[in-house]
């Protein structure tokens, strides 16, 4: 209650802050994973109907995807039709916060106990390398640098500028077409 | 690379030294058990291991209820039940495992099944499904080398499926965990050497990786430092005992600081190598350490220079120039690995093995960058980089 008081608007700021980039990386992936030839091989390896979720303990905000076959994702929104087979659980909405908004590593989060990872871990590592990948084709390259523990070599900067501008494209058209369904 | 965020936990009381075993009937007594029962492998027993742990609670007039000496070296789903069964019939109540690295791991898994119920030890897979407190649980390790004693997994195979099952909780860790040397004095050499090597590569790994925190880092440290005094006088005069205990203890300390901090890319090529090629845990991690530390050397210049301190004493360690210590870090583990070479054939390439083939690293390197261990390596690895190391471990 008094943490409530002294602090409404930050908590409230950073859960939708979660919740929207979220939705950006849900949309994200299933992009990706239709423009990116390295992102669909690794996914390629996945289960067809794998689900994966991202969420943050113990009841908040998540992000589903599901591999469709042929190193595809499609986005679920936060609701997941059966239960995951991998999900990374963040303890606190704080700590997701933190992940979302580039201040800490994914890889440092896991190291420092901020996350959970539930189900098969090979396809958990497999995931963070997709996610890693994502990250440094959304984000402009002095943030992703901070994200991910290694700026890949192969993302040149025309490469990265295109691919960027198709993916966020593509978020783009998806968001207009969920408004209007 | 500090973490400014970390967590440490580790409530196993450790009952280390000589006549250590000897405490076992009043540590058990304290937690109100009176029907023990003994899980471990043939080995164990061939050896003679059982008998001082047996004579030992005899002499307190606690009686061993059953032993169970038929644990495998890849303990499955099959034997958990089976042991499972025994210890109902025998209304036992409570758990000593006897062994290495799978008797320990069977009797975590037996240890849920007979705490929370039923016959498929498979449902408890995956982390934190465990809400309570387990029977009493002793473990004696007879390597020195796994940690088993000290960590909250266990890896039971799913003979049905072909999948190894992970169980991880903190209520998988034993009360109590009894170091005596009695139980390391009859190791053979390869063994000795390999399982003090695993220990070695478990303190290096948490000193060095993503995970690592202060407190992991003080066990890390005296770990590496009591490896390296005492496991070539080990090799040299296997009955010491008190070289004995020290590795005994080394291993225990390693394993505090690994299941807090984690280890990196050498497990994961461990991992792979021990899937695929068949080969000891120990022996992959002697191997690959060196390559490895060269392939993260940039990313952990700072810290694995400091560990030349505990390595090689404080004398070299103060004569070689800051700058150059990581690097003779790296040559010191060379030079242990080259005496154990000429000790007991311990192999320092993956041909000396002469169990791997060159076309296998392709394989090997796939399967190790999807390991667990590997989101805790300091440096990013990619396909190619784990093929590189394979490469330069290959001759
Ligand atoms: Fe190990």
């Amino acid at each position: 209650m008094l943490a409530k008081r002294i602090q409404p608007m930050t908590s409230q700021a950073r859960r939708l802050y979660v919740e929207l980039m979220f939705q950006v990386m849900g949309r994200a992936l299933q992009a990706v994973s239709e423009v990116d030839r390295e992102v669909r091989e690794e996914a390629q390896a996945l289960p067809k109907g794998f689900l994966f979720e991202m969420m943050v303990m113990p009841d908040g905000a998540k992000l589903i995807v599901e591999h469709i076959g042929e190193g595809r994702f499609h986005y679920h929104g936060n609701s997941a039709p059966r239960p995951a087979d991998v999900s990374i659980k963040f303890k606190h909405v704080t700590h997701a916060f933190l992940v979302l908004s580039f201040q800490e590593k994914t890889s440092v989060a896991f190291a420092n106990d901020r996350m959970l990872v539930d189900g098969d871990v090979s396809y958990a590592v497999r995931m963070t390398r997709v996610l890693n990948r994502l990250e440094s084709f959304i984000l402009p390259r002095i943030i992703a640098k901070r994200a991910v523990k290694e700026y890949p070599e192969n993302l040149h900067l025309p490469e990265k500028l295109i691919s960027a501008a198709q993916i966020y494209l593509k978020i783009a058209t998806h968001f207009v077409q969920t408004a209007r369904a | 690379m500090t973490n400014t965020y970390y967590e440490f936990f580790c409530p196993v009381k450790v009952i280390a030294g000589k006549a250590a075993l000897e405490h076992i009937p009043y540590e058990l007594t304290g937690l109100a058990a009176k029907r023990p029962m003994i899980v471990t492998d043939k080995g164990v027993r061939a050896a003679g291991l059982l008998d001082p742990v047996i004579a030992a609670c005899e002499e307190s007039g606690l009686d061993i209820v059953s032993i169970y000496d038929d644990v495998p070296p890849d303990s499955s789903t099959g034997v958990v039940r089976a042991i499972a069964a025994i210890y109902r019939n025998e209304k036992c109540d409570s758990i000593i495992a006897v062994g290495g690295g799978s008797a320990i791991d069977t009797g975590k898994a037996v240890n849920i099944l007979v705490s929370e119920g039923g016959e498929d030890i498979a449902k408890y897979t995956g982390a934190g499904v465990l809400k309570r407190a387990l029977k009493p649980f002793f473990v004696v390790p007879t390597t020195a080398g796994t940690g088993s004693e000290v960590t909250s997994i266990a890896v039971i195979t799913d003979e049905a499926k072909g999948v190894k099952l992970p169980f991880t909780s903190s209520f998988l860790l034993p009360n109590a965990a009894i170091i005596d040397p009695r139980m390391t004095l009859t190791l053979p050499p390869h063994v000795t050497a390999a399982t003090a090597m695993d220990a070695m590569t478990h303190a290096i790994e948490s000193f060095t990786c993503m995970a690592k925190n202060p407190l992991s880092d003080a066990y890390a440290t005296a770990a590496v430092k009591k490896v390296s005094q005492s496991l070539l006088q080990v090799m040299d005069n296997p009955k010491d005992s008190l070289g004995r205990l020290e590795l005994a203890q080394a291993s225990t300390m390693a394993g505090i600081a690994f299941s807090n901090s984690m280890v990196g890319l050498v497990h994961s090529l461990g991992h792979a190598t021990g899937a695929i090629c068949h080969l000891p845990h120990g022996l992959c991690m002697s191997l690959y350490l060196p390559y490895v530390l060269e392939f993260n050397l940039e990313t952990i210049r700072e810290p694995l220079g400091e560990l030349l301190l505990y390595l090689e004493g404080p004398e070299v360690y103060a004569a070689t120039p800051a700058s150059r210590r990581a690097e003779a870090s790296i040559s010191a583990l060379r030079i242990l690995r080259d005496a154990l070479y000429k000790r007991c054939k311990l192999p320092r390439t993956l041909k000396e093995t002469g169990k791997v083939t060159e076309d296998q690293l392709d394989q090997i390197a796939g399967m190790a960058i999807n390991d667990g261990s590997i989101m805790f390596n300091p440096k990013e690895v990619s396909l190619k980089d784990a093929r590189a190391v394979l490469q330069r471990a290959w001759a």
